[in-house]
């Protein structure tokens, strides 16, 4: 890339998170869309088991009519609501595993760096009217990278590698963290748990259908005409794992454009987030070696690569440069759309 | 019977809607005044801040003679006019220590024994701490203010807001510069070196 400048245009920060938070609904309402489908799917199936002569039409008919009660999919949405509320109760466990870090208090800081570290996120949380105040935990680590997890006073926390820490002024530092705060109090957290649980959900469901008519088959040949349902679990057991990939990838990107815009919200201004990522990425490229090891010797690296607010993947040639594969857009999308233009020599 | 029983659940779901609006409005005026206070809050950690670099400074330079003892000056008719109800002469002080908070760096350059003690170096980064502070929370009281004044006067909720008007209605100044001589001087200011 070389040297990398940028010029700073302004920006419609609230037509940004506007049109990102309608997208997110799109995703949701075809997440439950498919879910809803799903259950309606086995219960039918359940249903002309239990009475062979009926069509697929007599069974939906029957369903949707309440003359038969769905039990598949109020049990299914019963077992979604719990592993979501588990999940999200315990989620702020794992975000740390592995790593080499230590919370920071006003108290507990030992150096002036670590103080003005507290004090940018303080600042952050003054701009957003927060009410609460997340943990924060430095990484001991060198290269450059912080992610934050959490939605409430009990499970907010974000954490900032010491590298990051050391290589990015005052300014920068605080749109960084401006960021992370976006992400809490967007509850991005909540949302990605959500899908990755509808979706984990959803495939062992068809894997169990997609078995069950396999090797199951002894009964099913009864009604030998062949239930017209088959081929649709079938296809579904090979286009939903995509297709649920690519929504999840979809959200996350739309939830990286919203917390862009939402530390322009806060700081009103988008040069220093710019200049900060530019940074960010020029640095994970000049390294791009000595980090790939770093971040592979850390041990569960996988809850967070998501969450990162640089893509540590970002120039990992094994993986596609096609866009709709990624976590997060491109460092070009994510300038422009913070109205940030990106000129390369 | 089925007429009686669409009225009923007609005015069922527009009370519900009332009801939510009203307590929306109410959370956002709380929301509003929480604000304001917050900057009162920063505006007294501010003091307390220089209180303390005051104690440090002191024995590095004639403090007789340095700026500091204008913050105390200020301060102190900040908080006479604060006591008297007089707002527009204790934001007029407050803002007078803003500007001596941002030159405080510069002061503290013809020092080199001052810049090189590190609890110097601290305070200094508290100042720009609370400085930044004060600037978000007047930001977080228009922000809340904007968003209450949308909600206010949109469709529907203006409805709502005339039927309650002693409790919803409320008038609430954005936080900006307080008079058109005041921008003009902003405008116009040039550094000069």
């Amino acid at each position: 890339m070389g040297s990398t400048k940028f010029t700073a245009g302004s920006v419609n920060w609230r037509g940004v998170l506007e049109e990102n938070s309608r997208r997110t609904k799109w995703v949701m309402l075809t997440f439950l869309a498919i879910y809803v489908s799903l259950g309606c799917i086995v219960d039918m199936l359940m249903v002309m088991n239990q009475y062979p002569q009926l069509t697929v039409e007599q069974a939906f008919q029957l369903l949707t009519h309440f003359e038969i009660f769905p039990y598949a999919s109020v049990s299914m949405f019963a077992v979604a609501a719990i592993a979501i509320f588990i999940t999200i109760k315990f989620n702020d466990k794992i975000m740390l595993m592995g790593t080499d870090s230590k919370e920071i208090t006003p108290e507990t800081a030992s150096s002036l760096q670590e103080k003005q570290l507290y004090n940018v996120i303080e600042e952050m949380k003054v701009a957003a009217g927060m009410r609460f105040m997340p943990k924060v935990y430095i990484i001991e680590a060198n290269y450059m990278n912080a992610f934050a997890s959490g939605f409430s006073d009990q499970s907010a926390m974000v954490a900032i590698t010491r590298g990051l820490m050391s290589k990015l002024n005052r300014q920068e530092l605080q749109a960084v963290m401006a960021h992370e705060l976006s992400h809490i109090r967007h509850q991005d957290m909540k949302l990605t748990m959500m899908v990755a649980i509808l979706s984990n959900l959803m495939l062992m469901i068809v894997d169990a259908l997609f078995y069950n008519l396999m090797f199951g088959g002894e009964r099913s040949s009864d009604n030998g005409r062949g239930n017209p349902l088959i081929p649709i679990i079938i296809l579904l057991r090979y286009v939903l794992p995509m297709t649920t990939v690519l929504l999840m990838l979809y959200l996350s990107r739309t939830r990286e454009y919203m917390a862009d815009s939402g530390a322009v919200e806060l700081m009103r201004e988008n040069e220093s987030l710019a200049s900060a990522l530019i940074k960010i990425s020029q640095d994970h490229e000049a390294n791009q070696d000595s980090y790939a090891s770093e971040y592979g010797q850390t041990k569960h690296e996988e809850f967070r690569s998501a969450a990162y607010i640089f893509d540590p993947k970002a120039f990992d040639p094994a993986k596609s440069i096609m866009n709709v594969f990624s976590t997060h857009p491109s460092l070009e999308d994510r300038l422009k759309a913070m109205g940030c233009k990106l000129h390369t020599k | 019977m089925k007429i009686l029983a669409w009225i009923v659940g007609l005015v069922v779901v527009v009370g519900f809607y009332i009801i939510s609006v009203y307590n929306k409005l109410i959370g956002l005026i709380e929301a509003v005044n929480n604000n304001k206070k917050q900057i009162d809050i920063q505006l007294d950690r501010r003091f307390k801040v220089f209180e303390s670099l005051i104690e440090v400074v002191k024995k590095y330079m004639d403090y007789e003679k340095t700026t500091l003892k204008e913050v105390v000056a200020l301060r102190n008719q900040a908080q006479s006019a604060h006591a008297q109800g007089d707002e527009a002469a204790r934001m007029q002080a407050e803002n007078g220590i803003s500007k001596i908070a941002t030159g405080i760096n510069l002061v503290f350059e013809q020092y080199p024994d001052l810049k090189a003690n590190q609890n110097v170096l601290q305070l200094q980064e508290e100042i720009v701490n609370t400085e930044n502070k004060l600037t978000f929370a007047k930001q977080a009281l228009n922000d809340s203010i904007e968003l209450y004044n949308a909600t206010k006067k949109s469709f529907f909720e203006s409805m709502i807001v005339g039927l309650f008007a002693s409790k919803l209605d409320m008038n609430f100044d954005y936080w900006g510069l307080s008079s058109e001589q005041e921008i003009k001087e902003k405008e116009n200011y040039t550094v000069k070196l």
